[in-house]
């Protein structure tokens, strides 16, 4: 069992643990600077956003539209925390994590009943919810203004006699995000092959034939929701610390539609399509923001930009850049079948 | 002894169209029941309100396993089969984007415990479960013929192996009663015939069959007893050649007049 060793690994394997490795020394590139370092934490970020979502239409087949709402929340609660009761980031991440998957089974637990379409819009609301909450409750969060001097990261040893070191620059940022992708990563691995996973799968599948393998349909949609939304307030409190400022208008829907474009993009449900997709989007939006300014367009045209990559995706690799293993081998046999289509005509 | 399944007066009505009118029949242990009837006789229906899928408007539906006796009309359809029934469907279900092997695996879900923090830090006792659920899943794909093809994506099988992955996955439920809707339907002489092995071999297990079918060869091959329902109601029941020779049978499959001709 667990044979680790370099040589009995598959290609994928390599790859990945190349690609680790890789990360791992990327800051001491002689180009890296810190703007790149910036944006590669943004990625790992969106990594475990992805991820997280990725939970709900991913592994379930339910639309979600409202994901960035559990990351608001998230960021907010620990910014909150951080700012009025000064806990230590090792702390808040678990609450987070707790505080999410509650905020997940609130809304879920109702809602999760509603089908399709009807449950997404639910999500939707939800969101646009948070936003008008956080926007609007200035006693608490002081709406627009936002919320500043939140304390950023530090490992504080002085309990025990220790140092304290602060997280200054990019640097631990990137290391700590890259340690928070690992752990996600791993979980939903671990996920995936599990019960939960399986039963996850069914329910995507075919929620009639799930029911009658023994699957409480309601009770696994829930946990998925709570489960999601837990990944998103985690991102949400790694998000608060590390710019040490927070407004609500960075948590509005576009930001949704964002990660979600990542998912379908990287390939609904593979773990490492997501991640992919996660590295495509938030590099290609990086580019987009230096480059369209060059061409005397707003900023705000990346979004078009997006669209027309869904569009493209959509004609050419409908199921995303690495989809599931099975609906890779459907699309084969698919491209297989328009091919000997166009011979016949051809003839 | 008191039968497995005991049908009561049901009546399941969708808006004014009364789709099962008064049925009432038993079902013995250990026993291959086949139910037949003409095209939108209600037999799926009744499959449908056993299964708990479907909602019966009132009568009784009683199970009764190991001396437990339940009520499960209207109960919840993951409830009923934990209790110990299990079925297939007439356009076959799978879970086409997942393995053969994991099909069969989640038929395993109701007789295992394991979630989140399961999965996540496997425990011992999820290690030993989740290798207990490979074993089974192993065991009963090898039972009804598919050992060696547990990594194939279900959706890619031919026809008859995916309505055998279907029974497989029914049966790692560890059911009492199985319900098969329309096993036979698209499969060639050969394959009905390894079917009909199959379902006897699921009985000698000690699993209760009830099965809708069409093929009339294999319902007199295989069934012991067979209920006809016409029109959602109960039409007759008995031993397969003495049906088949019912002109009231005749009657509802080809019409009035066709009994005479006979």
């Amino acid at each position: 069992m667990g044979n680790l060793s370099f040589k009995n690994m598959s290609r994928g394997g390599k790859i990945r643990i190349g690609l680790l490795i890789l990360a791992l020394i990327f800051p001491f590139f002689p180009f890296v600077s810190d703007y790149l370092l910036h944006i590669a934490i943004l990625i790992y970020l969106y990594m475990i956003l992805s991820l997280g979502l990725n939970v709900v239409p991913g592994f379930n087949g339910l639309l979600d539209l409202g994901y960035v709402g559990f990351y608001g929340i998230g960021a907010y609660t620990s910014g909150l925390l951080t700012v009025h009761f000064g806990l230590s980031f090792w702390l808040i991440i678990p609450l987070a994590f707790i505080n999410g998957a509650i905020w997940g089974f609130l809304l879920g637990a109702p809602t999760l009943r509603l089908t399709g379409d009807y449950f997404a819009i639910v999500t939707f609301g939800f969101s646009e919810l948070v936003v008008l909450f956080l926007t609007n409750e200035i006693w608490l969060t002081r709406g627009p203004l936002g919320l500043p001097g939140i304390e950023p990261v530090s490992i504080d040893l002085s309990l025990f006699g220790g140092p304290k070191w602060e997280f200054v620059g990019e640097l631990p940022y990137y290391y700590l995000a890259i340690v928070m992708v690992l752990v996600t990563v791993f979980v939903m691995y671990r996920i995936q092959g599990s019960r939960l996973g399986r039963a996850w799968f069914a329910i995507r599948d075919d929620e009639v034939a799930a029911v009658s393998c023994g699957i409480n349909l309601l009770t696994y949609k829930v946990i998925a929701f709570a489960i999601s939304a837990a990944f998103g307030a985690v991102g949400g409190s790694f998000f608060a610390r590390w710019v040490t400022f927070l407004s609500p208008d960075m948590f509005k829907f576009w930001e949704s539609f964002l990660i979600l474009c990542m998912i379908v993009l990287g390939g609904m449900g593979n773990i490492w399509g997501v991640m992919i997709g996660a590295v495509v989007l938030v590099s290609l939006s990086e580019v987009l923001r230096e480059l369209l300014p060059l061409l005397g367009l707003p900023g705000n045209c990346r979004f078009l930009a997006f669209g027309l990559i869904m569009v493209l995706m959509m004609r050419y690799r409908p199921a995303g850049l690495m989809p599931i293993p099975a609906v890779a081998a459907q699309m084969r046999a698919g491209r297989v079948k328009r091919k000997k289509r166009k011979v016949a005509v051809g003839i | 002894m008191t039968p497995i399944l005991k049908i009561e007066k049901l009546f399941k009505n969708f808006g004014g169209l009364e789709a099962l009118k008064n049925i009432i029949f038993d079902i013995s242990r250990n026993e291959i029941v086949g139910l037949i009837g003409p095209n939108g006789a209600g037999k799926t229906t009744l499959f449908n309100c056993v299964a708990g899928i479907e909602k019966p408007t009132k009568g009784q539906i009683v199970f009764t396993n190991g001396g437990r006796t339940v009520s499960i009309g209207g109960k919840k359809p993951e409830t009923v089969t934990a209790l110990g029934i299990a079925r297939t469907f007439q356009n076959i279900r799978l879970f086409d984007n997942l393995t053969v092997l994991d099909n069969v695996k989640i038929g395993r879900h109701c007789r295992t415990r394991a979630l989140f923090f399961g999965a996540v830090v496997r425990t011992r006792r999820q290690k030993a479960e989740e290798k207990d659920v490979t074993k089974k899943a192993n065991e009963f794909l090898e039972f009804v013929g598919l050992e060696g093809r547990g990594e194939e994506i279900a959706s890619s099988m031919p026809y008859g192996y995916q309505r055998r992955l279907e029974i497989a996955r029914a049966l790692a439920t560890e059911p009492h009663l199985l319900m098969l809707d329309e096993p036979a339907a698209g499969m060639n002489p050969q394959e009905s015939s390894d079917l009909m092995n199959l379902i006897r071999r699921i009985r000698d297990k000690g699993v209760t069959v009830l099965l809708i079918e069409h093929d009339m060869k294999v319902v007199m091959g295989v069934c012991e007893r067979v209920v006809v329902i016409n029109h959602g109601q109960w039409l007759a029941e008995g031993k397969p050649q003495d049906v088949q020779n019912d002109p009231k049978v005749i009657e509802a499959y080809l019409g009035t007049g066709a009994a005479d001709a006979a």
